[in-house]
């Protein structure tokens, strides 16, 4: 759907700044870096899954990184999780019913727990595939997974694309999710603002983008290295989905915005999300003069990069001030 | 049977035997108060030690004379509490399972379940529940362990006034209207908050004479569940959108490629021939190679003739 489409469907929600007067669920900095390194971690993972699908064996380095930061990057979002709770040891309950061990709980329309099982699905997903990585690349040498990974080459192409298509989709529910959590709560702010998930996921897919070119460039790829220009030509398009997104989650909220826009929290917002993040990145892709292409390349990804830990940190903290300082964990 | 509250703020004196009780029943510590500078209340809102909190809301005019004083001053209190909601925004989210609809329909948080995610504290629209220092969330019970032996609440047994009634909502609903009338006719601008408009209706439900918004109550409070399915509906036609230009950048690359030297790019010297990356990589792999051997090979300018070849 065009920019226009979603702007016309954007009028049709109504905004109401009565919503609701929660308390402050008090989500501080181990909330804002899970939201990062998840959307990280997922977007990555979707990518690598779609290179697996539609790339060709020159993505295959790409592929391989992306599959093996997701398995470590869910490891840390677990223990962000799971240290923000009000009872860590208890953990388990978001997926297993207490009373009735071990009968799942799973609420379909609650974010949360929806989410829960999203990232325990994800994890698996991606623990099959660090473990794929760690065989192909013959850091794992333990026979019987030696022998199971040659089974599994001798497939058929279907299954690798199968798998593939399913990472995808999971990658992308993970990185969806987190911004309906938001939406979910009835704080005006966050309530009304409905195409937060959609900008969330806008906003991972970009970093991820941003952080395999990165890799890729550490690892001695070029500016003009086909799985570069491949990952570069379609953050461009990420970038513009994600300042179309950012438009219609705050140009309906109106007056309800400013704790986003104004004060101290406005200034990070305008400097790291909107100048930054955002607009460095689309000024730099227009730099016609051809200098020192791979430097522009890593400072276009790094600004990205901080432009959607900012946009997370603001976009989570603001509504939340006073009752919740900008230090809160 | 739905049992529930019909808290009348006419009738209440702000005396605090309500939050008093509540604290003594429930035994919940007492913790230091503060003055918040604007009005008698010590409390501020509703928390994880307060589960009943008596709200002074001081209303004056501008005009400050005697005569202008007397005249427009106003100074109501009203007796917050959990509203039990018919369809209630934490029972909704909770993860856990650990918050229960329990046989008086009223909503309890079952302290051995629940696991301190905070995900109902956003979910409340009226702010009645709160983390406590324990971890886990709290709010009022209805008194749940009183009500299982046939006893009120604390908190409406102790009310002097009858401001907080306990009893079956339907009952108490049929009260409010009659007192509702009564004090229509008597001029009072009073209506009843918490029928079937706010959020399907409240078990708890007040008595008010000025709008929601002056007694910290939201005049249209909404379910968590009201965006949700329209946020997923944004996030999946933004994968679609991803999923689109994603596809189209992938692509268009590998036919620029073919378009620069018109043979398809190499394959790039740090990329090493892929040993194990997948049968249908190997199966691109072996296609590249392919192609290139065709498209490498030097192309006869005419069909070959039997003896030319043999030439």
């Amino acid at each position: 759907m065009s920019p226009l489409g979603l702007g016309l469907l954007a009028l049709q929600w109504q905004v109401n700044p009565e919503s609701g007067v929660p308390l402050a669920p008090r989500w501080g900095w181990y909330v804002v870096l899970y939201f990062f390194i998840g959307g990280l971690i997922a977007g990555c993972y979707a990518i690598a899954s779609a290179l697996q699908v539609v790339g060709d064996p020159r993505d295959r380095e790409a592929v391989r990184i992306g599959h093996r930061l997701a398995f470590p990057g869910v490891l840390v979002c677990a223990v962000l999780l799971i240290v923000d709770l009000g009872r860590p040891e208890r953990f388990w309950h978001m997926i297993i019913k207490s009373h009735h061990f071990p009968e799942p709980i799973f609420k379909y329309w609650s974010p949360i727990s929806l989410g829960s099982w999203i990232l325990s699905l994800f994890g698996a997903l991606a623990f099959v595939s660090f473990i794929g990585v760690l065989l192909e690349t013959g850091r794992l040498r333990w026979k019987p997974l030696v022998r199971l990974h040659q089974r599994v080459r001798q497939l058929p192409g279907w299954v690798s694309k199968a798998w593939g298509i399913l990472g995808c989709l999971v990658g992308i529910a993970l990185a969806g999710y987190t911004g309906v959590l938001m939406v979910s709560a009835v704080t005006p702010v966050w309530h009304n603002a409905v195409p937060l998930g959609g900008l969330f996921l806008a906003s991972a897919v970009s970093t991820s983008y941003a952080l395999l070119i990165l890799l890729l460039l550490r690892r001695g790829r070029r500016h003009s290295d086909p799985t570069v220009r491949k990952l570069e030509d379609a953050d461009r398009w990420a970038v513009w989905i994600e300042v179309a997104l950012l438009l219609l989650v705050l140009v309906p909220l109106g007056a309800l915005a400013r704790p986003i826009l104004t004060g101290a929290y406005g200034a990070l917002f305008w400097v790291g999300v909107v100048v930054a993040g955002l607009l460095a990145p689309i000024i730099l892709d227009r730099i016609k003069d051809r200098g020192d292409l791979e430097r522009r390349l890593r400072l276009r990804a790094i600004l990205i990069l901080v432009g959607g830990l900012v946009l997370r940190f603001v976009l989570v903290m603001a509504p939340q001030w006073p009752q919740v300082p900008p230090w809160h964990l | 049977m739905a049992k529930g509250f019909f808290t009348d703020t006419t009738l209440c004196i702000g005396c605090k035997a309500c939050q008093s009780a509540c604290h003594q029943w429930n035994q919940l510590p007492a913790k230091p108060t503060e003055l918040t500078g604007d009005s008698y209340d010590n409390t501020g809102h509703l928390n994880a030690l307060d589960w009943r909190h008596v709200r002074f809301i001081e209303q004056f005019p501008e005009d400050r004379s005697q005569e202008g004083f007397l005249k427009g001053s106003r100074w109501l209190m009203m007796s917050d509490v959990c509203k039990h909601c018919v369809k209630a925004g934490c029972l909704e989210v909770c993860p856990t399972g650990a918050i229960i609809r329990t046989e008086f329909d009223s909503v309890f948080i079952q302290q051995d379940t629940c696991n301190g995610c905070r995900a109902c504290l956003a979910a409340c629209p009226f702010g009645v529940v709160d983390i406590g220092t324990d971890g886990k969330a709290h709010k009022c019970t209805l008194c749940y362990d009183r009500l299982q032996h046939g006893m009120e609440p604390a908190c409406a047994q102790a009310c002097p006034t009858d401001s907080i009634r306990f009893g079956d909502v339907g009952e108490l609903m049929a009260i409010a209207d009659q007192r509702v009338a009564e004090l229509r006719a008597q001029g009072v601008d009073a209506y009843i908050y918490g029928k079937d408009d706010i959020v399907g209706g409240l078990n708890c439900f007040f008595l008010l004479v000025d709008k929601p918004e002056v007694y910290g109550l939201p005049a249209r409070p909404e379910l968590p569940s009201k965006h949700v399915a329209e946020g997923f509906g944004v996030s999946a036609l933004t994968a679609a959108a991803l999923a689109v230009t994603g596809f189209v950048s992938f692509r268009k690359t590998r036919m620029d490629e073919r378009g620069d030297d018109g043979q398809g790019a190499p394959l790039a010297p740090d990329t090493p021939a892929p040993p194990s990356v997948g049968i249908e990589a190997v199966r691109g792999t072996q296609r590249i190679v392919r192609e290139r051997a065709i498209e490498t090979e030097p192309r006869p300018r005419s069909l070959p003739i039997l003896g030319q070849a043999r030439r």
